[in-house]
């Protein structure tokens, strides 16, 4: 692999860092007794017995129905799924007079027995979210929730945070008494969570999880990346259809290049190739290389021809050659063009500006003349010709290599001339690529992935 | 703007319009195959790492004890194995998930909790006879085993978690290779073809403990429950969708059969060369089942390809258990990007693998002590099978891939037939305790 990792990606948080973070949540919420007394437990209340107004045991609780919806922050219980004597029914958030650790109380005496049938938006908390994967984009990490606190908030019942933390995984194994009781040690404000799963999401076609949307869209590339690594595949291929291309093929740049290749694997050709077709050229080549020549082929069929086109010719290079770890994008001016009217081209390439360090001006045969660092460029005054900058003194050669220079060769060609880059040409001087120093760092510094058992073993 | 905009704009002119497309796509090199790897695999991974240490001295064992007489129930075992795998494929492709995860969504925790303590249980069973492998290995060379296995568990976890384990488990595979002179001995050692034949189709049972003890041992090192974690945790990572299920299916049952093809070849090789000499007490013994292939060199051979399949098994019975253990909490891959950075990763395994060294060292018969988890690994398997088999018969989690009517039947069959062989073996030892038995 010659640019698996990005430069940003070397820079994880210290876990140290994230750990004081995620201590700091949770004192948040939890700093307060009367918060504390509060807030109830799902996964202690699933099996807790439901009394009415006058105290009599009618039925135990199943489950507990909550409404996501874009617009709230924290989603309100709908109602509470009751088990009585052996049948199944649900009860309205309106009967219920009160919830508490030891159970449900009614509002009033007898019980409105109605079928349960789910509304657009409704989860069931227990079945659907407890124990499942979740993303907590506070903390940018999947989390599986051990449990789920519900609170009043105003009038109503409100699903307000969970529980991650392994001591309430114990409390729950114990006996039932210790259940019941909340244990908040590590818990993280719903606010910041992101449900994924078959039916927290799917199935209510009106429920759109905006609110978190626009919060995993500002998240970076390589955050993204790493919750796309470690979520289940049911929950990346929702993440991903929850990003716009660009976004994701941003941060399918910076995945580890195996997890990579499962996820466009499983994603099926037609959006692999959508997201492929998104990358930056050099790193699309770098993931298609890695499939098959079947799966290959399947993905650039779908592709825009121009695209598939030039992803091909890339890809004809070996990976281990300046061909094979160039990227193809470069930015071209003409002689005739002026310092002014190059650089409002340039900010048109604004999406390429970490490939761009130099613009490219060649013959007419298309022959390389000169590589125009973008420095001389802010250097000169606007109206001036970039004919007259290539005789203007100091100006560099071009620095060159054939497609076929090792990455030995290119990077000592780098650190005699103290450049930042270099163009990669054919036999007849034609330009084809840019290879920039940090595509050699990249290539040179030993990959760095994260653990994975499965991995540890080939 | 989308860059195939841009970079019909910007990018140079390629030659690719006039070079033929399809040779171009084509890469250098064996890729292709390496392709078909990566989807096929996982399944013949998992199913030959039971041919461990503790495999060999139990398949070595029963040739010993019983000759040819367990052939059948082997042939019974490959059709185990191979639904169980077939199943842990199926759930793997189908669901994108690992089966720790899996049993923690679909069951109470309490079940988790008694799906992965089982797990546990057998694994560490094992890891104690991977050492106890490693120690019998040297001990074919003279070496006391207390000088041997400390530094060995130190080395397996030092390599682990400094991850350069990559490396040393090429070394520890190439060693493991010297089995392969058991199918070779098993036709020198001139066996009775015709034997071996009647006792392939035809049962030949005994009803004793020792039968039933054996009988056990051999289900629990053939059908051990982390091959199943592994098979499906290999698909997933792979990125298998459903898709590539046929690719996958055909993988998982042509390793299960390769596997056992292999373990009734070891108990053929025995059986002809030591075979009725009752119970197998030593790996010297063991290592007689060799002498057709390698004269006096079969010792030496012995040695080598246990000491390979001990340590290659070492490190990875450890690593998967906490890893289903870890995948079931939800910190499978904590914020850590180094292996020294998951405590409770890194807590487990060091747990096994301090405790799997402790059990080895102490003085008891080694072969014994292999034999002996394997018995624990036949008590335990049927825990996890059972797991296995509602979770592959639930529709909402496999959808139309769940168990057919048929599948289910033969599944819950294999998975009864086991269960009470299990059953069978710890009444009668109960039994024996009370005096009873």
């Amino acid at each position: 692999m010659v640019s698996p990792t990005s430069p940003r990606r070397l820079v994880a948080p210290a876990a140290g860092a994230l750990r004081r973070r995620n201590a700091a949540r949770s004192n948040r919420l939890t700093t307060t007794r009367s918060v504390r007394q509060a807030i109830v437990s799902v996964a202690g209340l699933v099996g807790a017995p439901v009394a009415n107004q006058s105290g009599q045991r009618v039925g135990k609780v199943v489950d507990l129905v909550a409404r996501m919806h874009a617009d709230e922050r924290y989603p309100p219980l709908t109602g509470v799924l009751v088990q009585v004597g052996s049948r199944l029914s649900f009860l309205p958030a309106g009967s219920v007079a009160n919830i508490g650790h030891r159970g449900v109380g009614l509002r009033t005496a007898r019980l409105d027995l109605r079928d349960f049938s789910r509304r657009p938006g409704e989860v069931l908390l227990a079945k659907d979210v407890l124990d499942h994967q979740l993303v907590d984009i506070d903390g940018r990490q999947v989390i599986r929730a051990a449990d789920l606190y519900l609170a009043p908030v105003a009038d109503q019942f409100r699903l307000v945070g969970l529980d991650v933390s392994l001591a309430t995984l114990l409390r729950r194994i114990g006996p039932k008494r210790l259940r019941r009781r909340p244990t908040p040690e590590r818990v993280i404000d719903w606010d910041a969570v992101s449900p994924f799963g078959e039916d927290v999401t799917s199935s209510p076609a009106t429920v759109q999880l905006r609110r978190s949307d626009e919060q995993l869209r500002r998240l970076a590339p390589s955050d993204l990346a790493d919750l796309l690594e470690d979520l289940g595949r049911p929950g990346r291929q929702q993440l991903l259809s929850r990003l716009d291309a660009a976004t994701a093929a941003d941060a399918l740049e910076e995945m580890d290049p195996d997890e990579l290749e499962a996820l466009l694997r499983e994603a099926g050709p037609d959006q692999a190739a959508e997201l492929v077709a998104a990358m930056e050229p050099d790193e699309a080549v770098d993931a298609l290389r890695d499939l098959t020549t079947d799966e290959r082929e399947t993905i650039l069929d779908r592709m825009a021809d121009d695209t598939a086109d030039q992803l091909t010719a890339l890809l004809a290079y070996p990976e281990h050659t300046a061909g094979g770890f160039m990227t193809s994008v470069l930015a071209r001016a003409e002689l005739t063009e002026t310092v002014g009217e190059v650089e409002r081209k340039l900010a048109g390439l604004r999406e390429h500006r970490d490939q761009i360090d130099a613009v490219v001006l060649c013959d007419s045969d298309g022959a390389l003349l000169a590589d125009v660092p973008l420095f001389d460029l802010v250097a000169h005054p606007d109206g001036q010709l970039l004919a007259d900058l290539l005789v203007a003194e100091g100006h560099p050669e071009p620095l060159t290599v054939p497609p076929t220079a090792s990455v030995a060769e290119v990077a000592e060609q780098l650190v005699r001339t103290r450049r930042s880059s270099l163009l990669v040409v054919d036999e007849s001087c034609v330009p084809l690529g840019r290879i920039l120093a940090d595509d050699v760092l990249d290539a040179l510094l030993p990959e760095r992935g994260r653990l994975h058992f499965p991995r540890l073993l080939q | 703007m989308t860059p195939a905009e841009t970079l019909a704009i910007e990018s140079p002119e390629t030659p690719a319009g006039r070079r033929p497309l399809a040779a171009l796509r084509r890469l250098p090199g064996g890729r292709r195959l390496l392709g078909y790897l990566a989807i096929a695999g996982p399944g013949l991974v998992a199913a030959n790492a039971g041919n461990d240490a503790a495999g060999i001295a139990t398949y070595s064992s029963a040739g010993s004890q019983f000759g040819y007489r367990t052939l059948f129930f082997m042939v019974l075992v490959t059709v185990a194995l191979v639904l169980v795998q077939e199943m842990a494929v199926r759930l793997g492709t189908f669901t994108g998930k690992g089966i720790a995860a899996l049993i923690r969504e679909q069951f109470s925790l309490r079940l988790t909790g008694l799906a992965l303590f089982c797990v546990l249980l057998a694994n560490t069973g094992l890891v104690v006879s991977e050492f106890a492998g490693i120690g019998a290995a040297f001990e074919l060379f003279g070496i006391s085993r207390y000088w041997v296995i400390p530094p060995a568990a130190v080395l397996i976890w030092g390599l682990v978690l400094f991850g350069s384990y990559r490396y040393a488990e090429r070394i520890f595979l190439i060693l493991s290779l010297a089995f392969f002179a058991y199918p070779i001995a098993a036709i020198l050692g001139h066996p009775h073809w015709s034997t071996i034949g009647s006792n392939l189709v035809l049962p030949h049972f005994l009803l004793s403990k020792d039968y039933l003890l054996l009988g056990v041992a051999l289900i629990g090192t053939t059908v051990s429950p982390y091959m199943q974690l592994y098979a499906a945790a290999g698909v997933v990572d792979r990125g298998a969708a459903p898709g590539n299920y046929r690719n996958a299916r055909l993988d998982a049952i042509s390793g299960a059969l390769f596997a056992c093809l292999v373990s009734i070849t070891i108990i053929i090789a025995t059986g002809a060369t030591i075979g009725g000499r009752g119970p197998l007490d030593s790996a010297k013994e063991a290592a007689e089942a060799l002498r057709p292939v390698a004269g006096n060199g079969a010792e030496a051979l012995f040695a080598i390809g246990l000491l390979g399949a001990s340590a290659l098994a070492g490190a990875v019975v450890p690593l998967s258990s906490s890893y289903a253990i870890s995948e079931a909490v939800g910190v499978e891959r904590s914020v850590s990007r180094r292996f020294a950075e998951a405590p409770l990763f890194l807590g487990l395994f060091t747990f096994q693998v301090v405790l799997g060294a402790a059990v080895a060292m102490t003085p008891v018969n080694l072969i014994s002590l292999l034999i002996g988890t394997q018995v624990l690994q036949g008590v335990v398997t049927p825990v996890v099978l059972i797991y296995l088999l509602i979770l592959s018969n639930r529709r909402e989690v496999l959808g139309a891939a769940a168990n057919g009517p048929a599948f289910r039947a033969v599944a819950t069959v294999v998975v009864g037939g086991i269960s009470a062989m299990s059953l069978l073996l710890l009444g009668s030892t109960v039994l024996g305790w009370l005096g009873i038995g």
